[in-house]
């Protein structure tokens, strides 16, 4: 054995776990999940590009999150830097990012991406769903942005499923947005079961890092500030949903973590005018049908005057009580929309002098998803609820009351998601949707129009 | 940094500021606060404490230090401001370790006292990085000294008034006042944010 030399590679070699968990991402230096030595090592061969937190010039931005509002920075004298910081408030849950933060942005070599995916999906596209398929398929595969405009329950999600397999046998990496957590939690697990081979991460506030390089995301409008540059296609669900639309931040973090010609895909059953401006005569699929071939069940109006004056006095108006112990009697499952927690709060307890099996829920609520799921065990028959149930619920044979319909809260897009809840099996394909009301508004008047319209659309011939 | 605040700090909700007689002639700091954010924080019965610690200060405190959102500074400087604006007594913020301030990026104590431009001077110094969080009532009355005179600290006989965020078994404190009184202060007091 003499004159041999053991040989000990003594230099570093890049983890892929690294590479795979930065490609495409902006992260705070200090807050990776790597060892600050490899982080290092990684940076010295300029795999990794370090910009700053917040710049300065020409007006003050976060790098991260691209806000721009000056309200929502903040200057201190920073102990750090010894200086004055300013640090960006609207980003500030995902870690601070501050004037003497570093960003790192992925420059190194790339993840490696499959091409084979197997897909799994037994089931059938209808003749509409095939069509708005093929549409979007063509345009995604001419780099051009498309909106998928089906009314609730025509099947959204399983239309996305041939341009999704498309683009990973391309090698692309595809990114799902919603603005929902609830959406994120029920595609995540849809996707996985047709891609089963497949890396497939879900993204949203909370959740524990996932291992590997993820080829499809499905993450919350929010989580799209930690990306850059990222994904090749990028489909928004549900992309009129609060607060997408009125946070100009979430918009541009969409645009911001796609590459520059990669187009993006809208989904959404109640699109807003813009988007239809937009793309109504160019890239445009209409599903005005429900995939079970019946017609959207459509809303009707009910006074009652003066409700928020009798549950102040402490009673349930009368045509309310009576709706209410109806579903009772038939055994309906039914949910019940209030414009504001405090009035539903005030409600609770007369409803549960009717029935105890009446619970309440709203956005902060920590048992939400324990109620909800009460409801679809048939442990609850009824729940009342804010705006927060108006889109992701399916319960079969569900009944829906909307309280206050003139309130402003309720707008157009927000009654036809309320109203889209009911008639989703194809075993009940019908149901009660009513709009108790103190006076119509024209958001009532068009929810109700244009629901009349989809069904003429859709049973024209 | 006297900016009036559009939005409230903790819930960004929109705030109806009024202008009112009142606040122009009296020193009155704007509210940085909404009134169902305000409503949700509760009054300590204590004399040497604004509040009582509930969910809403755990959410105060978890944005403010851990998250490190300096702005929150600001959420109670007109409190603050009542009650030491006549203040005789010497002011002392308890002081974090130099290693867990840079880590922070700020005091939160200085930085409480600083958004109700409220004097105050420095004359001690942590001796240890471990936080009395992470220890239980026993460990935390049983340790060795928290703090010592920094090195050109002149203790005179005066009254001296110590400010921390929170009180829990008052271990910190004492050991802060131990500290002072030895050095020849002639009364040291203490006042909190919040009573743990």
């Amino acid at each position: 054995m003499k004159g041999e030399i053991v040989m000990k590679y003594k230099g570093w070699l890049l983890p892929p776990a690294l590479r795979d968990f930065h490609e495409g991402r902006i992260w705070l230096k200090n807050h990776s999940p790597f060892s600050t030595a490899d982080i290092d090592k990684a940076m010295k061969r300029n795999y990794l590009h370090i910009i700053e937190g917040i710049q300065m010039e020409p007006i003050i931005k976060c790098n991260r999150c691209h806000n721009v509002d000056p309200h929502l920075f903040t200057i201190f004298d920073c102990s750090k830097c010894q200086r004055q910081c300013s640090y960006c408030r609207h980003c500030i849950r995902m870690g601070r990012v501050s004037s003497c933060t570093q960003l790192m942005i992925w420059n190194g070599p790339k993840a490696i991406k499959k091409r084979m995916h197997s897909f799994k999906w037994a089931g059938q596209l209808t003749e509409l769903q095939q069509l708005a398929a093929n549409e979007t398929l063509a345009s995604v595969k001419a780099k051009r942005s498309h909106l998928i405009h089906a009314v609730c329950g025509a099947g959204k999600t399983e239309l996305l499923f041939p341009a999704v397999h498309d683009a990973l046998k391309r090698g692309l990496r595809i990114c799902i947005a919603t603005p929902r957590t609830d959406v994120v939690l029920e595609l995540y697990p849809r996707f996985q079961q047709v891609f089963p081979k497949t890396i497939i991460h879900a993204l949203y506030g909370g959740v524990t890092q996932q291992n590997g390089y993820a080829q499809l995301v499905i993450a919350t409008t929010h989580q799209l500030y930690r990306f850059e540059s990222a994904f090749d296609i990028m489909i928004v669900d549900e992309a009129d949903a609060f607060p997408y639309t009125i946070d100009e931040t979430l918009q541009r973090a969409v645009t911001k973590a796609k590459k520059e010609e990669a187009p993006i895909v809208f989904v959404t059953a109640t699109p807003s005018q813009k988007l239809l401006n937009a793309y109504q005569h160019e890239s445009y699929s209409f599903i005005p049908k429900r995939y079970h071939n019946h017609p959207l069940p459509v809303p009707k109006f009910c006074t009652l005057w003066g409700y928020d004056k009798s549950f102040k006095r402490g009673e349930i108006p009368k045509r309310l009580r009576k709706w209410t112990e109806e579903r009772f009697e038939r055994k309906e499952p039914f949910l019940i929309f209030f414009p504001t927690i405090s009035l539903m709060h005030k409600a609770i307890p007369l409803f549960q002098l009717i029935n105890e099996k009446i619970l309440a829920v709203h956005a902060e609520d920590p048992e939400r998803k324990e109620k909800v799921w009460m409801l679809r065990k048939n442990e609850v028959q009824g729940l009342l609820t804010t705006t927060i149930l108006e889109r992701g619920i399916t319960i079969s044979n569900l009944q829906v009351a909307v309280i206050g319909a003139e309130s402003p809260i309720f707008t157009a897009s927000a009654l036809i998601q309320i109203a889209g809840r009911v008639g989703r099996n194809i075993q009940f394909p019908d149901g009660d949707v009513l709009f108790f009301h103190h006076g119509i508004t024209t958001e009532m008047d068009e929810a109700r129009a244009k629901i009349l319209f989809y069904n003429k659309e859709g049973f024209s011939q | 940094m006297n900016k009036i605040e559009s939005n409230c700090l903790i819930c960004s909700q929109l705030l109806k500021s009024t202008i009112s007689w009142k606040m122009l002639l009296t020193k009155r700091y704007s509210p940085t606060i909404c009134a169902s954010c305000a409503a949700r924080f509760e009054h300590s019965q204590s004399a040497t404490a604004l509040y009582q610690y509930n969910e809403a200060m755990k959410d105060y405190l978890h944005q403010f230090k851990f998250l490190q959102d300096v702005a929150l500074a600001k959420v109670f400087r007109q409190d603050l401001y009542a009650r030491f604006n006549k203040e005789k007594a010497i002011i002392l913020p308890i002081p974090m370790h130099p290693f867990k301030q840079q880590e922070r990026t700020f005091s939160h104590t200085d930085e409480l006292l600083k958004a109700a431009h409220i004097p105050y001077i420095q004359l001690l110094e942590k001796t240890t990085t471990e936080t009395q969080s992470s220890k239980n009532r026993e460990q935390r009355i049983h340790v060795a000294s928290l703090f010592r005179l920094k090195t050109d600290a002149n203790v005179e006989h005066k009254d001296y008034l110590l400010f921390d965020d929170i009180k829990t078994t008052g271990t910190t404190l004492q050991h802060a006042a131990d500290i002072l009184l030895q050095a020849g202060a002639k009364n040291v007091q203490y006042f909190t944010l919040i009573e743990g």
